[in-house]
């Protein structure tokens, strides 16, 4: 026993050495893009507590686990991976998680200046698509906007070429076509969330493109994105029935977004500001019955400023206290058919603080204040149950939790 | 497509054009970073010092690595090369005269290598700089 104990270590041991699996320490160490082939292993993930001062009720939960796997076949073709567990377990009990694949996908380098990524991964839309570390934002949540607006992390299969042309240092573009939405699944409230395939048997009768322009000047960030594409990948015979656009962009959904970002000197000022548009939303309710809005806005600003700079210079420690204010309308324009619901009206101030006592680590603090309008009664529960909590437009919260990123 | 659509479209295409092209010059009208071309010998990249003439960053760039080097002259007059690799996941960083930046995921670096901003958790690879009969000799092995 002791011995097929022993046997099984070496063999692990083994293994692993041939698999040459490193850290990213390890692999910088080895100097990767020198040596070859490499696999990389990474993760990420948060846990939050959270607690509704209204209600007060509690709940707490492994927010999300992601395993990244990474492997560099020779110096132009690298894979990536990233696995997601939400809310810890999948099966096995009434409210249950999610295990889905956030990208994988395949980047393939063209020259120093350009690089080509094809498979499931997320396009550049906004600022938390790209850039969801927990480590990397304030607050235990995403932002709303980024949230029911731009519905990150938004992913999808299809073919995205990146760029920087030396000739404008600072400036970056990306330009990708991916599979289209899903407009029979589209829920009131939600935006069009629901609607993503997620890499999830996609049509791809229905294509999408999207295109982003990002430059640097001195402190500061400025980006513009936009994404155009179909909702409905029925065939045709099907989508004529519901009298639905079929095609490539039939039913189109398009999004526009905006965002600047600044960092120095402990000061952190970030604003965003998106609108989705969905110019057929009278024939997807007349095909669906779901209350799909024409427009949906959303915007917001966050400031913050990292209190280890009080008396000390570039220091190791970051303790930062952020203030934010979230506007979004997700029923902003509707068409004949449309019922407005003014809870879909709804304004967010989150403010506390992020400690991140080293690079990768960081415990979250926060307190959020939710403001909307009056709900619509008559989109909602006709007979409600005698247990049903009465509706408040002023609700409270406050998060506590940690995230990591190694 | 009804013809005055057509018509429509071709326009806002046409204006797209027009105002991407006055962006890109009003872009490239910014001071650009030079870059140096160069071979290594002996995992050894040189770039002259009088590159620097009117600049304190440049892009050293050779066949041998598979990122470029950023080339930078401090204020006491050393020189610091930094491989413009994202520590975090080797994406190829954008480099201005104020730092290095990472369009992929956020992170940024100031121009000692230093991580500013997540997700990086740790500084470029550095590369030992020493100035040696006006040529600034990156050992890059």
């Amino acid at each position: 026993m002791k011995k097929t104990g022993i046997f099984l270590c070496l063999l692990t041991v083994a293994l692993l050495t041939n698999a040459q699996i490193l850290t990213r320490e390890d692999s910088l160490a080895n100097g990767m893009t020198m040596t070859g082939k490499n696999t990389v292993l990474s993760g990420y993930g948060q846990v939050k507590v959270n607690y509704d001062l209204r209600q007060e009720t509690g709940e707490a939960s492994l927010t999300r686990n992601v395993l990244f796997v990474g492997h560099r076949f020779n110096d132009k073709i690298v894979f990536f991976s990233e696995m997601e567990l939400e809310n810890a377990k999948i099966g096995g009990g009434a409210a249950s998680g999610e295990l889905s694949m956030e990208q994988l996908f395949l980047k393939i380098d063209i020259n120093r200046s350009m690089y080509l990524v094809t498979g499931l991964f997320i396009p550049r839309l906004g600022i938390i698509n790209e850039n969801h570390l927990p480590t990397t934002f304030n607050g235990n949540d995403r932002p709303f906007v980024e949230t029911f607006v731009i519905p990150s992390t938004w992913r999808e299969i299809g073919v995205g070429l990146y760029g920087q042309p030396r000739s404008i240092p600072g400036f970056n573009y990306s330009v990708a076509v991916v599979n289209g939405l899903n407009a029979g699944r589209f829920q009131f409230g939600t935006g069009i969330r629901e609607g993503r395939f997620e890499g999830n048997r996609a049509t791809a009768s229905n294509i999408a493109i999207t295109a982003s322009a990002l430059y640097y000047y001195k402190d500061f960030r400025f980006q513009v994105s936009g994404y155009y594409g179909g909702s409905s990948g029925l065939p045709k015979i099907e989508a004529d029935s519901l009298q639905l656009q079929s095609g490539l962009f039939g039913t189109p959904v398009s999004l526009g977004e905006a965002n600047i970002q600044y960092h120095s000197n402990g000061w952190q000022f970030k604003a965003l500001a998106s609108a989705v548009s969905l110019p057929q939303a009278f024939s997807i309710n007349r095909a669906y019955a779901s209350n799909t809005p024409e427009m949906i806005t959303g915007a917001y600003a966050e400031l913050g400023y990292n209190l280890m700079y009080l008396g000390k210079n570039k220091p190791k420690q970051n303790l930062t206290l952020f203030c934010r204010y979230e506007t979004l309308n997700l029923n902003y324009r509707l068409p004949v058919n449309g019922i407005n619901d003014d809870f879909q009206k709804k304004q967010y101030i989150v403010t506390g603080l992020s400690y991140l006592p080293m690079h990768g680590v960081s415990f979250k603090l926060d307190f959020v204040y939710s403001h909307t309008g009056n709900y619509n009664k008559e989109l909602y529960v006709v007979n409600p149950y005698t247990t049903q909590r009465p509706f408040y437009q002023d609700n409270s919260y406050v998060n506590l939790g940690f995230g990591y990123s190694f | 497509m009804e013809r005055r659509d057509f018509i429509k479209n071709s326009c806002k295409a046409c204006l797209g054009v027009a105002c991407s092209s006055v962006l890109v010059t009003l872009l490239e009208s910014c001071a650009s970073l030079p870059v140096y071309k160069t071979k290594a010998v002996n995992g050894v990249m040189s770039v002259p010092v009088e590159q620097f003439a009117t600049t304190n960053t440049v892009i050293a760039s050779t066949t041998q690595l598979d990122y470029d080097v950023l080339v930078i002259k401090k204020d006491d007059g050393t020189y610091k090369s930094l491989l413009m690799r994202c520590s975090h996941q080797d994406q190829p960083l954008t480099a201005t005269a104020s730092g290095l930046f990472c369009a992929a995921h956020g992170s940024s670096f100031d121009l000692d290598g230093n991580v500013t901003k997540e997700p990086a958790s740790t500084p470029l690879v550095s590369y030992k700089t020493i100035v040696e009969t006006q040529l600034i000799n990156i050992y890059i092995k």
